[in-house]
């Protein structure tokens, strides 16, 4: 019984902090990708000739990102039955969204005209077999000109 | 080719769920799932028990006889008097034609937790905890005859058959679902179980006081044990963990007793006539106890 509280307890906790923080970074996301909405990015397929520039620069954003307690649990459901993860999704778009910005941001800061080639890289940290969190880590990189 | 910047106004990665409509869906689905499967397993347990022949249930009993007593917290008494006169008393128990092919194994074991256990193929065992507990032979064989009951009804199997199917699902499905969170599936499982269980107590509570009413004449008393233990749980609702162990996965006493006392007018059994005591020093090894008062 004290164990069923504890764990109700927990998944509260996770789930209002977890909406909480959810909440806070879309609107922080929000107000930076309109602040960084004037940096163009284009990809270049491997045969086509890229643009003039006097100077090149690789930025890479990365960002981690961890599941509450009340989306793992849902997730140690859904592995059960299986189906669309969408406790996960919200996890997954802002990671994407946030490196890109922080691409974007450093390549502002540098003086960018440009952004060439984006690409993603997407790896999980521990996970729910090895009983450590369960985080993913988001990486976008590309080249900057000026 | 111009450079039109454009925001984000719509998330289209997000699915639009609310993720608590989504937990409850889960966490339905889960416990409807384990639920069918539990019943569907239950009634194949219930098919394949009595299939059993009875060698096949003694061998069971024999093979597992070892891991009680250790989970009972004590060790198998092998030379104790007491033994000898609660293995006559259970002879005299055993309703007549019942349980013929199966020897009875009554096992002592020195432990301070009040418990009496049936197993599978004659196994008994009774605690010297519980011993001290019990006041007048009466009361003794309805504990006796309720064990009886179990092992009459082959419950031991029963709820070793579920227990090993319950085991198994778990490992089975416990690999997407490992630390996180208590087990769904357990939890699900087990208030089955007990309820499971609680039917057959009543069964077993049953052939207990034919046993007794059949040994004794009548059914005085032998309800004693039961009526301590409901008057001292009022006074300790939590507190009687040790006794209560053997009563977790039973039925409230008061119901229980109200239900035997039910049967006893509807069998015309006499529920009054004579106390018969327990043998004196029943609560001391070998009969023989030290008069001396222990030292505290």
């Amino acid at each position: 019984m004290e164990e069923i509280i504890f764990f109700l307890i927990l998944l509260g906790i996770g789930y209002s902090f977890g909406i909480l923080a959810e909440k806070k970074h879309y609107k922080d996301i929000k107000s930076r990708e309109q602040e960084t909405l004037s940096l163009a990015i284009a990809s270049f397929g491997a045969k086509q000739p890229l643009p003039n520039a006097s100077e090149a620069k690789l930025f890479v954003g990365a960002v981690v990102i961890s599941s509450d307690y009340f989306k793992t649990f849902v997730m140690a459901l859904r592995n059960i039955l299986g189906g669309r993860v969408v406790a996960y999704e919200s996890l997954l778009d802002r990671g994407r969204r946030e490196a890109l910005l922080r691409v974007k941001e450093q390549a502002i800061a540098w003086g960018a005209t440009e952004v060439l080639n984006i690409r993603y890289e997407t790896s999980t940290i521990g996970g729910n077999n090895q009983k450590g969190i369960a985080a993913i880590e988001v990486i976008a990189y590309g080249t900057a000109i000026r | 080719m111009g450079f039109k910047p454009k925001a984000i106004t719509e998330e289209v990665n997000i699915s639009k769920v609310n993720p608590l409509v989504d937990f409850a869906r889960l966490l339905g689905a889960i416990i409807a799932l384990t639920l069918v499967i539990y019943f569907i397993l239950g009634l194949a347990v219930d098919w394949v028990v009595p299939q059993l022949t009875p060698e096949q249930d003694i061998w069971i009993g024999d093979t597992l006889a070892p891991a009680v007593a250790p989970q009972l917290g004590g060790e198998v008494l092998e030379e104790d008097t007491r033994q000898l006169y609660l293995s006559e008393l259970l002879e005299d128990l055993c309703h007549p034609g019942d349980l013929d092919e199966t020897p009875l194994t009554l096992n002592l074991i020195d432990s301070e937790v009040v418990n009496a256990a049936a197993l599978a193929g004659g196994q008994l065992f009774v605690t010297t905890a519980f011993l001290e507990e019990v006041e007048s032979e009466n009361e003794l064989a309805f504990v006796l005859g309720h064990e009886l009951g179990h092992l009459s009804a082959r419950d031991g199997l029963r709820s070793l058959g579920r227990g090993i199917f319950v085991l198994l699902g778990s490992l089975v499905l416990n690999f997407g679902h490992e630390g996180s969170g208590p087990d769904v599936i357990g939890y699900t499982l087990n208030l089955n179980r007990l309820n499971y269980s609680r039917s057959q107590e009543y069964a077993a509570d049953e052939y207990g006081l034919e046993s007794v009413v059949g040994h004794y004449g009548h059914g005085a008393n032998s309800l004693d044990f039961f009526e301590r233990l409901a008057a001292r749980k009022e006074a300790f609702p939590e507190g009687l963990v040790r006794a209560s162990e053997y009563f977790q996965t039973h039925p409230l006493t008061e119901n229980r007793i109200q239900h035997l006392d039910a049967i006893a007018r509807e069998e015309g059994w006499s529920m009054t006539g004579e106390t018969t005591p327990v043998p004196s020093g029943l609560a001391c090894a070998d009969f023989a106890c030290n008069e001396s008062p222990p030292d505290s």
